[in-house]
C-alpha cells in the first residue's frame, strides 16, 4: 500500500504545552483514514502540520510524496483541505466564492465556471449559488467548504471535524460525499470526536490522546481486541466485585472508570453473566443494574486510556 | 459510461491542459485578479458603506468648507479660497479613512480562518496584500475623483489643469500605499481588532491634525511644524495644494519623491508584518 500521508516521530509545542508528541501516521491511497480523539488531543494541530499551516518541531512529514516542510508548495497543490471552523466569506454569493477560490487554484480563466458548477453540484448546493453566503445555513456553509475542498481535483481531501456542528440529516449527507470520494479514488483523512462518524466511515483510525497515537487499526480489528461483549456492572461493591472477578477464566479485563460502573470485558457475555451473577451472591455484593452491550471504539479508547471520550464530548 | 458516472469522471479527473503548470508570473496575476474581484465585490455589496465613504469627503467640503470659509484670514493660507485651500486636506483625509477601512477585510480574513484557509492553497503570499494594495489605490483613485469633481462644482479652479489633476492622483496613490500599509501591518500586529480600532482610532486625527491639511506650515507653532514636517501627509497635500492654487512648480515633484520615498518604507514595513504573521507556518 502506498503511504499518501506519512508522518514519523511528528512534534509541536505551544509552550510547555506538547500539543502533537511523536506521531506517527500512514495513509494508504484511497483510504479513509480517522484521527479519533477528545478535544485538545491534537488533531488540529496534527492537520495544520500536514496542511503546511503550521511547522512541526521534530520529525518529518510527506503528504502526496512531499515533505511539508520543504515542497510546501507541491503540498499544497495537491490537497483539499477543509477546515474545522467555517472561514468567513461575507457578502459574496456561493458561486463566487467558488469561482474566486478556483482562480486561486489556478483553474485555467475558461473552466472557472464549469469547474465551480460541477462542486458545487456534488454538494447538491447548484440551486442555492446564487444566493449570498450570508443567508446559508450553518450546514450549507460546511457544504460550501467542502465543495472547494475538490477544487483542485485534490489527490488528498483533509477534513478537520466535517461534521461538526451539523444537524443528523446533514452528517449523514457529509459521508456519504466522503465515501463517494473514496469511490473516486481520493484519499480522505478526517479528524472527529465522534464515535459513530469514526466507526461508520473509516477503513482505519488512529485514536489519538495527549498528542500521541494510542493505538491504529480497523475500526473492528479495534473492537474486536477489546473483546466480544463488554459487561456494565452497578454495584455498591466495586472493589470485593472486581477482586472477585479478577483471575476468573472468562474475564479478560476490567476497567472501572469514573461512572461508578465496572467495565468486564470478556469473550462471550452468555457464559459470563451467570457466572458474574454467582460469584456476586458469593461475595456479597449487591448489583443493581447488569447490561452488556457489544464493544463500541469508545471501550476502546476506555482500555488504552482509562477514560470515556464520551466523557469529554460532554463536556465539549 | 452513462450520462451521469460521465459527469461524475469529469468532476474528478484532472484535464489534460491543469497537468502542466502555467508560468509562475501567470498564476501570480490570476491570482491579484482573484483577490481584486473578492475585494470588489465585498465593496460594492455594502452599498450604503459605499454610498457614505464616498459623500463623505463632499460633505465636508461643502460644509464645513463653506462655513469656515469666511472665517479665515485669507493672508494666512495664501488665497481667499479656503475651499480650494482645504481641498487636498480633505483628499488627504478621506485616503487615512480609507486606508483604516481598506485594512478591515484583511483583519476579519485574520480573525474569521479566511487566511488560514488561503494559506493552505497553492498561492504566492504576496498576492494577497498586493490584490489590497491595488484595490485600495484604484478606490483612493476614485474617490479623489470625486473630490476634486464636487470642488469644481463647487468653483474651486485647478490651476495646474487635466495634467495637474492627474499628478493629484499619483499623489493621493502614493499616500493611500502608505497608509494602507501601515494600517495592513497594524491589522496583522495587533492581537484582536478591539486594539485596532483603539490604535486607528487614536491616531487618525493627530495625524490629519499634525500636518498641513487645514492650516498652512508656517501659521503652526514651532514644535507642531517639526512633527508636520516628518508627517507623510504634509508632502501629499503640499504636492496638491501646489498644483491646485498655484499649477506646476518644481516643489511638486521634490515632494512626491519623499512621498515615494513614505510609501516605499511603509509598504516594507507592512511587508514584513504580514511575514511576520505567517512566518510560525512553513
Amino acid at each position: 500500500m502506498t503511504a499518501v500521508i506519512e508522518a514519523e516521530g511528528l512534534v509541536r509545542s505551544f509552550g510547555p504545552h506538547r500539543a502533537v508528541d511523536q506521531l506517527d501516521l500512514h495513509v494508504g491511497r484511497g483510504e479513509i483514514f480517522g484521527l479519533l480523539g477528545p478535544n485538545g488531543a491534537g488533531k488540529t494541530t496534527t492537520i495544520r502540520m500536514l496542511t503546511t499551516l503550521l511547522a512541526p518541531q521534530a520529525g518529518v512529514a510527506r503528504v502526496c510524496g512531499f515533505d511539508v516542510m520543504r515542497q510546501p508548495g507541491e503540498v499544497r497543490r495537491r490537497i483539499g483541505h477543509v477546515m474545522q471552523l467555517v472561514a468567513w466569506r461575507g457578502l459574496l454569493t456561493g458561486r463566487e466564492c467558488v469561482e474566486i477560490e478556483a482562480s486561486l487554484y489556478h483553474i485555467p480563466r475558461p473552466r472557472v465556471r464549469k469547474r465551480a458548477e460541477e462542486v458545487l453540484d456534488l454538494v447538491g448546493m447548484l440551486p442555492h449559488a446564487d444566493r449570498l453566503w450570508t443567508e446559508y445555513s450553518g450546514g450549507m456553509k460546511k457544504r460550501l467548504d467542502l465543495a472547494c475542498g475538490l477544487l483542485n481535483y485534490p489527490e488528498a481531501l483533509i477534513l478537520d471535524e466535517p461534521s461538526l456542528g451539523l444537524d443528523v440529516q446533514s452528517r449523514h449527507g457529509v459521508w456519504e460525499y466522503i465515501r463517494s470520494l473514496q469511490q473516486e479514488g481520493v484519499t480522505v483523512l478526517i479528524a472527529t470526536n465522534y464515535l459513530d462518524e469514526a466507526d461508520r466511515l473509516c477503513n482505519r483510525l488512529t485514536i489519538i490522546d495527549h498528542g500521541r497515537a494510542v493505538v491504529t487499526g480497523a475500526p473492528s480489528d479495534l473492537k474486536r481486541s477489546v473483546g466480544g461483549d463488554v459487561v456494565q456492572v452497578m454495584t455498591d461493591a466495586p472493589q470485593r466485585l472486581r477482586a472477585a472477578v479478577e483471575g476468573q477464566p472468562w474475564a479478560k479485563s476490567i476497567i472501572e472508570p469514573d461512572d461508578g460502573q465496572l467495565h468486564i470485558y470478556v469473550e462471550d457475555a452468555s457464559v459470563a453473566l451467570p457466572a458474574l451473577m454467582q460469584l456476586g451472591v458469593e461475595r456479597d455484593a449487591r448489583m443493581e443494574r447488569v447490561t452488556y452491550s457489544q464493544p463500541t471504539l469508545d471501550d476502546v479508547f476506555l482500555m488504552h486510556t482509562g477514560r470515556e471520550l464520551r466523557d469529554q464530548e460532554a463536556v465539549a | 459510461m452513462t450520462v451521469e458516472q460521465d459527469v461524475r469522471a469529469q468532476t474528478f479527473a484532472r484535464p489534460a491542459e491543469m497537468r502542466v503548470e502555467t508560468a509562475a508570473g501567470l498564476q501570480w496575476a490570476q491570482e491579484v485578479l482573484a483577490l481584486t474581484r473578492r475585494w470588489y465585490l465585498l465593496l460594492i455589496r455594502e452599498r450604503l458603506n459605499l454610498v457614505f465613504s464616498i459623500a463623505q469627503p463632499a460633505i465636508w467640503l461643502v460644509f464645513f468648507g463653506s462655513g469656515v470659509d469666511r472665517a479665515i484670514d485669507a493672508s494666512a493660507i495664501g488665497t481667499d479660497d479656503y475651499i480650494a485651500f482645504m481641498l487636498p486636506g480633505i483628499i488627504a483625509f478621506t485616503i487615512v479613512g480609507g486606508g483604516v477601512a481598506g485594512a478591515m477585510p484583511l483583519l476579519w480574513d485574520k480573525e474569521q480562518g479566511y487566511l488560514d484557509k488561503m494559506m493552505s492553497m497553492p498561492i504566492a503570499r504576496s498576492s494577497i496584500i498586493v490584490s489590497r494594495f491595488v484595490f485600495q489605490v484604484c478606490l483612493g483613485s476614485a474617490q479623489t475623483i470625486a473630490v476634486v469633481l464636487v470642488a469644481v462644482i463647487m468653483g474651486v479652479r485647478i490651476e495646474s489643469g487635466v495634467l495637474g489633476v492627474l499628478a493629484i492622483l499619483v499623489a493621493g496613490g502614493l499616500l493611500a500605499l502608505a497608509v494602507t500599509s501601515v494600517f495592513v501591518g497594524l491589522a496583522y500586529w495587533v492581537p484582536g481588532h478591539g486594539t485596532f480600532f483603539a490604535i486607528t482610532g487614536f491616531i487618525t486625527l493627530p495625524l490629519l491634525f499634525m500636518s498641513n491639511a487645514f492650516v498652512p506650515l508656517d501659521t503652526m507653532p514651532g514644535w507642531m511644524e517639526v512633527v508636520a514636517r516628518v508627517n507623510p501627509l504634509t508632502y501629499a497635500i503640499g504636492a496638491m495644494r501646489t498644483l491646485v492654487l498655484d499649477g506646476w512648480e518644481m516643489s511638486v515633484l521634490g515632494a512626491i519623491a519623499v512621498l515615494a520615498l513614505a510609501a516605499i518604507l511603509c509598504l516594507a514595513a507592512g511587508a514584513d508584518q504580514f511575514r511576520r504573521k505567517t512566518a510560525d507556518r512553513v
